[in-house]
């Protein structure tokens, strides 16, 4: 565990670079895992109320819309977690070495 | 040594009794020699890869967390291969077989579970914890009460879980290779103590790789194959299904499953956050060396996992469309009559293997039994491994030894706990040989959604969180989910035989899962103790080390594990 005095704590918490990274990465973190949750469960919704629809033909293929929306949805997965990944890769991991850095740790 | 020659007997020994046994009962078309085959070299390289990690288990870290060496996209496999279960892999293609569209939302929501892990669990997981889950949990909670309430949480998931795969091999095997039932789990069971006692986290890491590389090959090629029966049009083969399946084109509309809202979301719950809870999962991020490899390996974890989201709607389809034309896959009665689902031979359970039939023979029929047969030992191994730390780092070492537990000791502890889970494990899975397996995984989503995943959120979130808090809450879920599962349709009334369920839905997570939350935080902010006041305090030291954790940990993963 990691032993910081109350003091080195208090300095951290308040450092630029610290709040930039906690803020910017809170920001993401819930606001991707919001989407994702409306995503699949406004799904579910849609299924209890507007069952028919989603059965529909999509665009005149065979392929119902249900189906299209679902297969784009995981489609939709992989691209907000490829986003948090490629965000925390370039943006968040250098306000973590700065921050190490800063505080010679 | 003496492990080491036991492994070589059992080498030699176990293809015998395969055989042996193999032979003698009675089977479906006839020998499948191939199948066999492929099932004994599986068995072997999983031997040989268990026999070469053998020298990596004299240290805690190695034999938890195979040293935190492991890159990220070894461990994005590997933790895909954790989670695609036999039960993923059959059950999911079964459902899709049985109720079409159903099936792929089903799997939709385990995806979904996904990107949750990642954003909320994954990183502060591996900057506060070295080895199990309860590491970050009771951080800055006192030791004792909060890691018993995880590990126990812990035990009650991964039991529930290996129960249901375990029934869920016996099964398989049984029908593959004409086992006994009995034999069947049992061969599995010591598989999988091999595996770990001998091997730890190196070799169960090593293991699910080879079993996802294989599981991800053998969904791509029998996918591709079904597909080239329908000129690769997606659209074709859901008219060719709808056309031969009983229930028609209503197999393209979602229904029974996701149509009564209330069970509709309380089953969403338990997919979605049952995945941020399971032991076995979370424990996969200490394997590698620090936040940001965990990070990357959810990403390749996601990307497995989502990869076959796509593929398992196409087998189920698939498998409807071509099998159900053909009565030679089914349990035809005397009078020419069978239906299309429930006389599947086999079951449903088996649609994607009899699918591998119809498109390449026995050939592919033995791959596809193999992989699955695969997946199944390195689930099961994964999961007694996640078990065993339960027992020995939380139980053991933090509370009955107060930390102070010398790691030779702990390890002999974890290796025997190994052993005692395995053999609880297949004794229950031969006492519930019937129960249905969907049931048992759900139960265990559901305990790990309702206790794991809010005391583990709230602890790593929430300052306010206190001891007493997270073991309130921990506790209720845990109880809330259990026993509202036993008042439920599935057990109150299909094992007890009572008319009517005191509990009118299947899945309790949509309350059990707030209930827990609720408590977590009702008995935190009452809590006015002088300790409590101390835990409040503590979170700013453990947010600041689960945003950028300590430099030790990302340089030095060996020397941070010696001192945390």
């Amino acid at each position: 565990m990691l032993q910081l005095s109350p003091d080195r704590t208090r300095k951290i918490l308040a450092d630029a670079a610290f709040r930039e990274l906690v803020s910017g990465r809170a920001r993401l973190r819930w606001g991707l895992s919001i989407l994702t949750l409306l995503m699949f469960f406004g799904f579910i919704a849609l299924i209890s109320t507007a069952k028919a629809a989603l059965g529909a033909s999509f665009a005149g293929s065979a392929m119902p819309v249900g189906f299209a929306i679902a297969l784009l949805m995981v489609a939709a997965i992989i691209a907000f977690t490829g986003f948090y990944v490629q965000r925390s890769n370039t943006r968040f991991d250098e306000l973590t070495r700065l921050v190490n850095q800063e505080f010679g740790r | 040594m003496i492990v080491r020659s036991l492994l070589i007997a059992l080498c030699v020994a176990f293809p015998f009794a395969a055989m042996a046994q193999g032979t003698t009962a009675t089977r479906v078309r006839g020998p499948d020699w191939i199948a066999i085959g492929m099932f004994l070299m599986i068995v072997a390289v999983t031997l040989v890869i268990t026999w070469r990690s053998a020298g990596s288990t004299g240290s805690k870290a190695g034999f938890y967390t195979a040293g935190h060496a492991i890159t990220p996209v070894q461990n994005g496999l590997a933790t895909a291969g954790d989670f695609l279960s036999a039960a993923a892999f059959l059950g999911i293609s079964a459902l899709v077989y049985a109720n079409g569209f159903d099936g792929f939302i089903y799997a939709l929501g385990f995806l979904t579970g996904w990107p949750i892990v990642l954003f909320l669990m994954s990183e502060r997981m591996r900057n506060l914890g070295s080895y199990t889950f309860a590491d970050a949990a009771a951080f800055r909670l006192q030791r004792t009460p909060v890691r018993l309430v995880a590990a126990t949480g812990s035990l009650v998931v991964v039991l529930f879980y290996l129960i249901a795969q375990l029934i869920g091999a016996g099964k398989v095997i049984q029908l593959l290779f004409g086992m006994n039932y009995i034999f069947a789990v049992l061969g599995v069971g010591v598989l999988m103590i091999l595996y770990v006692i001998v091997g730890g986290m190196q070799a169960t890491t090593w293991v699910q790789i080879t079993k996802a590389v294989l599981l991800l090959c053998g969904g791509t090629l029998l996918a591709l194959a079904a597909l080239w029966h329908f000129d690769f049009s997606l659209g074709r083969l859901l008219a060719a299904a709808s056309q031969v399946h009983p229930k028609g084109a209503a197999i393209l509309v979602p229904g029974g499953l996701f149509a009564e809202p209330v069970s509709a979301i309380s089953l969403g719950l338990a997919l979605v956050f049952g995945t941020a809870g399971l032991p076995h999962i979370l424990m996969r991020f200490f394997t590698v060396k620090d936040a940001a490899a965990a990070r990357k390996s959810v990403f390749y974890a996601t990307a497995c996992v989502a990869y076959f989201c796509w593929i398992i709607p196409v087998l189920g389809f698939a498998a409807a469309a071509i099998l159900m034309t053909d009565p030679s896959y089914f349990n035809v009665a005397a009078s020419g009559q069978f239906n299309k689902i429930a006389d599947l031979i086999g079951g449903p359970n088996m649609a994607s293997i009899h699918l591998a039939h119809a498109m390449g023979g026995p050939l592919l029929l033995g791959f596809i039994s193999a992989v699955a047969f695969a997946t199944i030992l390195a689930v099961v191994a994964g999961l007694t491994l996640a078990g065993a730390s339960a027992v020995s780092h939380d139980i053991y070492g933090q509370v009955l030894a107060g930390g102070k537990a010398s790691e030779v000791r702990e390890l002999l502890v974890s290796k025997i706990s190994a052993v005692a889970i395995g053999v609880v494990a297949v004794l229950l899975a031969y006492a519930f040989e019937n129960q249905n397996v969907a049931f048992m995984a759900g139960l265990a989503l559901s305990v790990a959604a309702s206790c794991n995943f809010p005391v583990l959120a709230m602890a790593m979130f929430w300052r306010g969180t206190t001891t007493r808090g997270a073991v309130a809450g921990g506790l209720a879920g845990l109880v809330a989910s259990v026993v509202l599962v036993v008042l439920s349709k599935t057990v109150w009334v299909a094992v007890f035989g009572f008319s009517t369920a005191l509990f009118p839905y299947d899945n309790p997570a949509l309350f059990s899962m707030p209930l827990a939350f609720l408590l977590v935080w009702l008995f935190s902010v009452t809590d006015r103790s002088e300790r409590a006041s101390c835990e409040r305090e503590a979170f700013a030291a453990q947010f600041i080390q689960s945003e950028i954790g300590t430099a030790l940990a990302s340089k030095r993963p060996a020397l941070a594990a010696a001192v945390s």
